[in-house]
Formats: C-alpha cells, sequence, structure tokens
C-alpha cells in the first residue's frame, strides 16, 4: 500500500505544479485544526451519521482516500471518521417527524368493483320478478355465478383485497358461499322441513311452500361498499396511529376502539341496506340473521386482508357447517327411534323460530372472530407496509 | 470437487451485478462441478431469465428474499417461546453498546443466529415469525434495553415495522432448505460472491455441515448498504439497526470465512476494518478480456493526435462537469484538442445528469469549423458505443491519445483497465482503486480538481513519446494483473488452498444408514500439520520460521 501511494503522490507531482499545490493549501485554510474545517464542510453527514463507519463510506463517496486523511494527520478514512463522530455534536438535533410511505389511495377502481355485487344482486332480482316465469331458472342461475364473480372481483383489489404473505386458504370463499346459500335458502328450507316438507323446489319467489329470503342477500351484495369503505378507514386510522404511537402497548391501545368503531359503522350500514332492501322488495328483512351474517363476513374478510387466514377458514367452515347440520338433523329425526336427534334443533326454533339456528350459530362464530381481530388487528404488525426501505 | 457458488442479485441471473465474472469462472473452471444458489434481488430480475448454463453447472436454486411469499405454518407454543429466545438474543447483540468487547458481541451474534437457523431447520419455516408480533416486540424490547444505542432508543412504531421488514428479508436464507445431504451439505466448498446475505447460506453450511466458507467480494456490501440506507431514505433508528445488524453480519461471515478476497485493497481495508483476519485475505483482481483489447493494444499508432476519450457509464459520481471544466483549461493550451465522451446513462438520473453535461458543453464550446464554407461541430462529442465513431468499445478507446477518468467516485475502476489493455496513457482521478491499479503506468491526480485533471492532459498531449512508454507499461501490467487466466488461476489455487487445509470430514455411510469402515483413506486425516514437522515447531531455528511464513 506504502508503494502505491508514493507512485501515486509521484505522478501527482509530476503532472504538474496545481495538484500539489492544491494539496498544500487545504490545512492551511483551517488553520491550526484541519479537521475542524472538514468537520464543517460535511457537517450535515456527520451529524446524520449513526456510526464512524457511515461517515468513513460518505466521505468516500465524496472522493476521500487515504492519501486525503494524510492531510489531516490520519492513518486512514477510518480514524478520520472516527474523530469527525466523536467530535460532531449531535445534542441538538431534533428527532424528525416519523414518515409512513404513502398513505393508501381512494382509486377509482376499486370503488366502482365495490358497487358491482350489489348491481349484480338487484339486476338479478329484478329480472326475477319482472320476467316471464319460463326465464327464471335460469336468470337466477346467471344471476347466482354474476354474484360470484362479481364479489371475487371487489374482494381482490383495495383495501379488502389480500396482502400478500399468507398461504391463501381455498376453502374460505367455499364457506361463504354455504352461508350466503343458507341466508337465501336456508330458513325456508329450516321451516319447510320442520313442518313436514319440504314438498317443491324453490322458485325464488319470497312466497310459497320453500321461500327465498332475496332481501338480506341484495343488502348484503351491496354492503361491499361500505365494507371497502370501512376497511379503507381502518388502514387510515391504523397508520395515524402508527406513525403517532411511541410504543407497541400504545398503538394497541389505541387501535382496539378503532376497530370497535369500524364493526359498529358496518354494521350500521348494513342496517340501513337491510331496510332499504326490506321496503322495496316488500320482504322481512330479517335483521338478527343478516346482521350477524354481515359482521361475520366483514371480519372474516378483515383478518384475510391483513394476512391472518386460518382462523378465519376455521370459523367460516364452523359457522357453515352448524347451519347445514340443523336440516339435516331435522330429516335425520324423522328415521325411527333418532327422534332426540332433533332435539338440538328444535330447542331453539321452538321459542325463537327458525332464524334462531342462523343467528345463533353466524353470531358465535362472529364474536369468536370479534375476539380474535381484538387480539391480532390491533397489533402493529398486522398494519406494517409491504415493502420497507432498501 | 463440487463448489456451492452462492450468488445474490447476480448469475445466473441476465444482466445481474456479479454475472459475467461468475460466469467466467464458472466455465474457466470446467474440472469442477458447480452447484449455484442464488437469491434474487429484485422482481424485475424474475423476467430477465438466465444466461446460458454451462454443464458443469449441475443444478441451480434460487429464492426470492423480497417475495412476501408463504408464511408457512405457523410455529407451536414451544417454537414460538424458543424463537422469541434467540431472536431476542439476536438483537440484543445487535443493539449491544459499541464499547462492549467486540469477541463477545460478536460470539453472540453469531449464536443466536445459528440458534435460530437451527430452529428453522426443525420446524420448517422462519419467514412467518420473522414477520409477526413476536419479531416486532422482541425488537422493542431490545431497543428499550439499557445500553442500547441512542437512535434505538427513539425508534418509534413505524421504524420497528420498517427494521422488522428489513431484517426478515435479510434472514431469509435461514429458512430456505438449503442445508440437507442432498444441498449444500453435499458441496466440498462454499464460494460467496457477496458478503451480506449472499454469504449466510455458506455460514450456515459451515455450521451445519463443515463446509469451508471462501468470500470474494468485489464491492463490499456493508459500505453499499450505508450508501443505500443514506440519510433521506429512512429514520435514524432505522438506520443505526440496520446498519449495526448488516456490520454484525459482515463481522461475523469475516470471522467465519476461511479465506476472505477482496477484489482490491479497498475492500480489503474494509474487511480489515470489519474485524477480518489479515492472514485469511487474498486479493484476487478481477479479470477481463484481454483478447478483444489485443489488436488495439498493439497498434498504438491508430489513436488521433489531440483527443481525448472518457469511456464509462454516465452518472453524477463519474463527474463529467469537472471534465468538462478541464478540458476547458486544455483547449487554451491546445486549441485544437477534442474530447470523446462514450457512455450510456444509467437510469433517470442518469439521463438528467447526460442533459445537464450536454447544456454545459454547448455552453462552455461553441461549435468551430474549418473555414467560413464548412459545417462546424463542437469539439466535444457524446456517443455511445454501437455508434459510427465507435462501433465496438476497444474502438472508443482506439480513437483516444489519452484515456482520461474523472470519477469521485469509484470501485474497481473497469475502464481504466480497459484502457491500459488498450496501451493508452491515462489521466485519472485518485478515487477507489484507482491508484492501485495504475501503479505507476499513468498520471494520477487528486478528485475535484480540474486544473490538475487538465495540466495532466496538456502534459500527456504535448509529449508523444511519454505518451507511448507509459501506455505500453500500462498494457504489459494490465496483462500480467488484470487477465481472466490469472483472475481464474487464482481461484483455482485458493479452491486447492482451501481443500488442503480443512477438508469437509464426512462419515461414509452405505443404503442402511451403517457407517462404512475404511471407506475414506487414512491418510487423508492424519492429524496435525503434517507439512511442517510437529515436534520441533516450537525450536528458534531460523529455516523453520521461513517454513512458517511459507505456509
Amino acid at each position: 500500500m506504502r508503494g502505491v501511494d508514493r507512485t501515486g503522490a509521484g505522478a501527482v507531482a509530476a503532472s504538474g505544479a496545481s495538484g500539489t499545490s492544491g494539496a498544500e493549501t487545504a490545512p492551511r485554510r483551517g488553520a491550526v485544526d484541519p479537521v475542524k474545517a472538514l468537520l464543517h464542510r460535511h457537517r450535515e453527514l456527520c451529524e446524520r451519521a449513526v456510526d464512524p463507519l457511515e461517515i468513513a463510506a460518505g466521505l468516500e463517496a465524496h472522493g476521500f482516500t487515504d492519501r486525503s486523511a494524510a492531510r489531516y494527520r490520519h492513518r486512514d478514512v477510518f480514524s478520520l471518521a472516527e474523530e469527525l463522530y466523536a467530535r460532531v455534536p449531535r445534542d441538538a438535533d431534533p428527532a424528525p417527524e416519523p414518515t409512513f410511505g404513502p398513505a393508501p389511495r381512494i382509486r377509482t377502481g376499486w370503488v366502482l368493483l365495490t358497487l358491482l355485487p350489489g348491481a349484480v344482486a338487484s339486476g338479478t332480482v329484478a329480472g326475477l320478478r319482472l320476467g316471464p316465469g319460463t326465464a327464471r331458472p335460469l336468470v337466477a342461475l346467471g344471476g347466482l355465478l354474476a354474484v360470484i364473480l362479481a364479489v371475487r372481483a371487489a374482494l381482490g383489489r383495495g383495501p379488502l383485497a389480500a396482502r400478500p404473505g399468507a398461504a391463501p386458504r381455498p376453502s374460505a370463499p367455499v364457506w361463504t358461499v354455504c352461508l350466503l346459500g343458507y341466508a337465501l335458502l336456508g330458513d325456508g328450507l329450516l321451516d319447510a322441513v320442520v313442518s313436514g316438507g319440504p314438498d317443491a323446489l324453490p322458485t325464488g319467489s319470497p312466497d310459497g311452500p320453500w321461500p327465498a329470503a332475496t332481501a338480506p342477500v341484495v343488502a348484503l351484495a351491496l354492503a361491499c361498499a361500505p365494507a371497502a369503505w370501512c376497511a379503507h378507514l381502518l388502514d387510515l386510522g391504523a397508520r395515524r396511529r402508527l406513525a403517532g404511537s411511541r410504543g407497541l402497548e400504545d398503538f394497541t391501545s389505541g387501535a382496539r376502539p378503532l376497530l370497535l368503531g369500524v364493526v359498529a359503522l358496518y354494521l350500521a350500514a348494513l342496517t340501513g341496506l337491510l331496510a332499504l332492501t326490506g321496503a322495496v322488495l316488500h320482504e322481512d328483512p330479517a335483521y338478527p340473521q343478516a346482521l350477524t351474517l354481515g359482521a361475520l363476513l366483514f371480519l372474516a374478510r378483515l383478518l384475510t386482508a391483513h394476512r391472518h387466514r386460518h382462523a378465519p377458514a376455521v370459523i367460516l367452515g364452523a359457522a357453515a357447517a352448524a347451519e347445514v347440520a340443523a336440516p339435516a338433523l331435522v330429516l335425520s329425526g324423522r328415521l325411527p327411534d333418532c327422534g332426540f336427534l332433533a332435539v338440538p334443533v328444535t330447542t331453539p326454533v321452538d321459542p325463537l323460530g327458525v332464524g334462531a339456528i342462523p343467528t345463533l350459530s353466524c353470531g358465535c362464530a362472529a364474536l369468536v372472530l370479534l375476539a380474535h381481530a381484538l387480539r391480532t388487528l390491533t397489533r402493529a404488525s398486522a398494519h406494517a407496509p409491504v415493502g420497507g426501505p432498501e | 470437487m463440487r463448489i456451492g457458488l452462492l450468488t445474490e442479485g447476480g448469475y445466473p441471473y441476465v444482466g445481474g451485478d456479479t454475472g459475467l465474472w461468475c460466469d467466467r469462472l464458472v466455465r474457466g473452471l470446467g474440472q469442477h462441478e458447480f452447484d449455484v444458489y442464488a437469491l434474487e434481488s429484485g422482481r424485475q430480475q424474475e423476467g430477465d431469465g438466465w444466461v446460458p448454463i454451462p454443464p458443469q453447472v449441475r443444478r441451480v436454486r434460487t429464492a426470492r428474499p423480497w417475495a412476501a411469499g408463504d408464511d408457512g405454518a405457523p410455529l407451536g407454543r414451544r417454537g414460538r417461546r424458543r424463537f422469541t429466545e434467540y431472536y431476542g438474543e439476536l438483537l440484543g447483540a445487535v443493539c449491544a453498546p459499541q464499547e462492549g468487547s467486540a469477541a463477545e458481541v460478536a460470539d453472540r451474534f453469531g449464536n443466536a443466529l445459528y440458534s435460530l437457523a437451527e430452529l428453522a431447520r426443525d420446524t420448517g419455516a422462519l419467514t412467518g415469525a420473522l414477520r409477526s408480533d413476536h419479531a416486532v416486540t422482541a425488537l422493542e424490547r431490545a431497543c428499550r434495553a439499557p445500553g442500547a444505542p441512542r437512535a434505538a432508543h427513539e425508534a418509534r412504531v413505524p421504524d420497528l415495522l420498517a427494521v422488522t421488514d428489513h431484517l426478515a428479508r435479510a434472514l431469509c436464507p435461514l429458512s430456505l432448505g438449503w442445508y440437507g445431504e442432498d444441498a449444500l451439505a453435499a458441496v466440498d466448498l462454499c464460494h460467496a460472491t457477496s458478503g451480506g446475505s449472499a454469504a449466510l447460506p455458506g455460514l450456515l453450511a459451515r455450521h451445519f455441515s463443515g463446509v469451508p466458507l471462501l468470500v470474494t467480494e468485489y464491492g463490499v456490501q456493508l459500505r453499499a448498504h450505508y450508501l443505500a440506507l443514506g440519510p433521506d431514505s429512512a429514520a435514524p433508528a432505522v438506520r443505526a439497526l440496520l446498519a449495526a445488524f448488516h456490520g454484525r453480519l459482515a463481522a461475523e461471515v469475516y470471522r467465519r470465512a476461511e479465506i476472505l478476497t477482496p477484489g482490491s485493497s479497498h475492500a480489503r481495508r474494509w474487511q480489515e476494518r470489519c474485524g477480518a483476519d489479515r492472514a485469511r485475505i487474498r486479493t484476487v483482481h478481477p479479470g477481463m478480456d484481454a483478447d478483444r483489447f489485443a489488436e488495439v493494444g498493439e497498434a498504438p499508432e491508430c489513436a488521433e493526435a489531440g483527443t481525448l476519450v472518457w469511456v464509462g457509464r454516465i452518472e453524477p459520481g463519474r463527474d463529467l462537469v469537472a471534465l468538462l471544466h478541464a478540458f476547458a483549461e486544455v483547449r487554451k493550451e491546445e486549441p485544437h484538442a477534442r474530447l470523446r465522451i462514450v457512455g450510456v446513462p444509467v437510469g433517470a438520473e442518469g439521463e438528467a445528469y447526460l442533459a445537464q453535461c450536454r447544456a454545459l458543453a454547448a455552453q462552455l464550446f461553441p461549435d468551430e469549423a474549418e473555414g467560413l464554407h464548412a459545417v462546424g461541430d463542437n469539439p466535444v462529442s457524446f456517443t455511445e458505443v454501437g455508434a459510427p465513431e465507435a462501433p465496438t468499445l476497444p474502438d472508443a478507446y482506439a480513437a483516444g491519445a489519452v484515456v482520461v477518468l474523472s470519477s469521485v467516485v469509484e470501485g474497481f475502476p473497469v475502464s481504466l483497465a480497459e484502457a491500459m489493455f488498450c496501451g493508452r496513457a491515462t489521466v485519472s482521478t485518485d478515487v477507489g482503486a484507482v491508484v492501485e491499479v495504475i501503479g505507476g503506468t499513468g498520471l494520477v491526480v487528486p478528485p475535484r480538481n480540474p486544473r490538475a485533471l487538465a495540466e495532466a492532459c496538456v502534459a500527456l498531449l504535448r509529449d508523444p513519446e511519454r505518451r507511448a512508454r507509459l501506455g505500453a507499461a500500462a498494457r504489459a501490467r494490465a496483462l500480467e494483473l488484470f487477465g481472466v487466466e490469472q483472475n481464474i488461476a487464482a481461484f483455482h489455487g485458493i479452491y486447492l488452498e482451501i481443500m488442503s487445509h480443512c477438508p469437509v470430514r464426512r462419515v461414509a455411510v452405505d443404503e442402511a444408514g451403517e457407517p462404512l469402515p475404511f471407506a475414506v483413506p487414512a491418510e487423508a486425516h492424519v492429524p496435525g500439520r503434517w507439512t511442517v514437522p510437529t515436534l520441533l515447531r516450537g525450536s528458534p531455528a531460523p529455516v523453520r520460521a521461513g517454513a512458517e511464513g511459507v505456509r
């Protein structure tokens, strides 16, 4: 290294007088303390450096070499950087305001997509009500498929979209479809089964031997839009609290009321939509069943969106199994000597009506998920932005 | 011999940083088998595809640390407890006070790292746990612990999340299934092509199976981290924690590597500074293909007198502005001098810088013509390789009487070495490894000093004999030091050296898993160092001391 140094210095000298004269003037300007002048020139670098090596890297990026460090009476850049790091005053620097990347933006794409399921569901119901009787099965089938696709599209983007990071659970959508199917036809079926039926297939109309409850389902489809907005509010609030909180405990205590408030807001919006669809379609809006189901689906989606996919899939499956089991148990109770099988279903149904089964199963599941969400979604790691500094 | 080649963002992807060098190494050492273990550096690399793989590369395995991907199965209660303990210990070592004992901190860091790796091997995957709330809580606890650096004390929740995310990515190699009997445990030597995360699989293979590790660093990874995480990119707490983590990781890599091969003495200084043992460092200069410069190098007379050439990638660190100002001074002395700038801008910043330089050139030098009726042009021209004036890279150098390098930042100056291969006299700024590369075969001036640069250029332009002398010496030096053959021969020698000093001791087993006695010849495992008479080692005879030195 020494030999190489000399070669370099010799070449500088050979190149002319100015190269060496520049080397001589630099310390003279700083009078007795050349490092002080250097400190002044690189004040920002030195003040903001987190350790001496960062100053060394920064000085090298400014063209410093061990030869230039020798002018400051140091053996190499590292020892010069250590002196600078030790000498720079760093008590006065105020902690900068934490920045937390760009806020989630409201994009027209997801705003329009969240309106799609409601529009498709309303169109299907209108087709069923107003269209000719012969086309009804086709309209119902096509409408169902269209609603499923529309919901899929609406959940693919925006604040309800699943963040990358957890293994997808293919069972969760299946359970969701089961739950929605029960909301549409389940009460009618259970009613018919309890009273000895069913005697006919559902026709898609609210009156008949096996009535279909279209109002809650249409309201739930319409509620995709408020759900997305509520999730967006949760994201915004969580970001604000993340930026403002000093510690993790601090964040958790602030996030709990936020989460409860968002769920309450969603339920309020869903209640409004239920009342609206009930009035327009002249049907019973079935508040208890629809509200518990809505809360369950909303919480499951929030958890999935924040990379907690395991619990929602399990709980949705349990709720769907409980609902499907109810008519099956009543039917198997008709077998000889198996009447006891129907007891768990008839016990709540007799005093409370057929709506008790979905209300109980969805309500319990929603409470479990709410407890889970209050534990997991109020943690800072659930709201970590994807992709940090690199 | 089977070599596990560990890369990050380079080989075998097209356009990777170290891709060309690795490709030459793999092709040049065809007598060995190579297993390539590559960490992708970013999303765009996925689409780039691979370079053609020669047959000696038996397999290529890749991983994507940047992808959040599948978190895998969550840890059980016991696994979570172990994870919290080890991760807390790792972070404790990261946040340990600076003034503490370096060896003790390094031990703590290493032990925690290997414990985490064992946990990952036992339980399958750590990816989810590294991003979980337990990890963030452990980080908060480490930051608030007494003795932690002041910047860490001030970490807020977003900082904790950012650091956790970064650490999860950096520690991704822990949870890769690369350490089994069919993978890194079966190789004879791990060769990491850079420090940092790329060397991490090598560290773990060394821990699990005793595979020796060789680390080559052409640019020091730690220094790159410091420059990438500048003051504006993140909060002070994030920078302090990440800098401490990468510092500890680099120290662990340097401590455990059997041999370190920095690309220049500049990288070597950083490695020594971070705790590398001087005795285990061998500087291996990057090799360059000398053949394509042979024609130009052997015909020094094709240079255009009075032409300065600058070749490189155009970015602010190259300080073309200083070059243009220096050229203005040169023009005062030598009115017929011309300057050719050959290169492509790098990124949007480079584009803007090129536009700025063009504007400055147009301002400093008006177009000039031979006579009243000729069309004039600017004495400064900006071209790219492939343009009519410079169809190939050697042609670009061939046109210049003097090749100029005006960088303020430089690692290994590739364009300087290429100019040396072309037998051209050079004037360069004293940055990075320039002095080491040029030796005494060109002029060196201080950086950010246009006048010195101009005077050196004028001196060379006026003295054709000196130019020829320096050019010939530069070519001879380059052929001796920077050829591909020298690079490959050096690595071949280092591979054999490592194999002879610390071979992997494996127990040979038969199909049923029973150890096979006498499967490995006994003389391969003579205990002690049999090149030196063990009994006489302590005696002060001068001959033996010499033998020690050679060893």
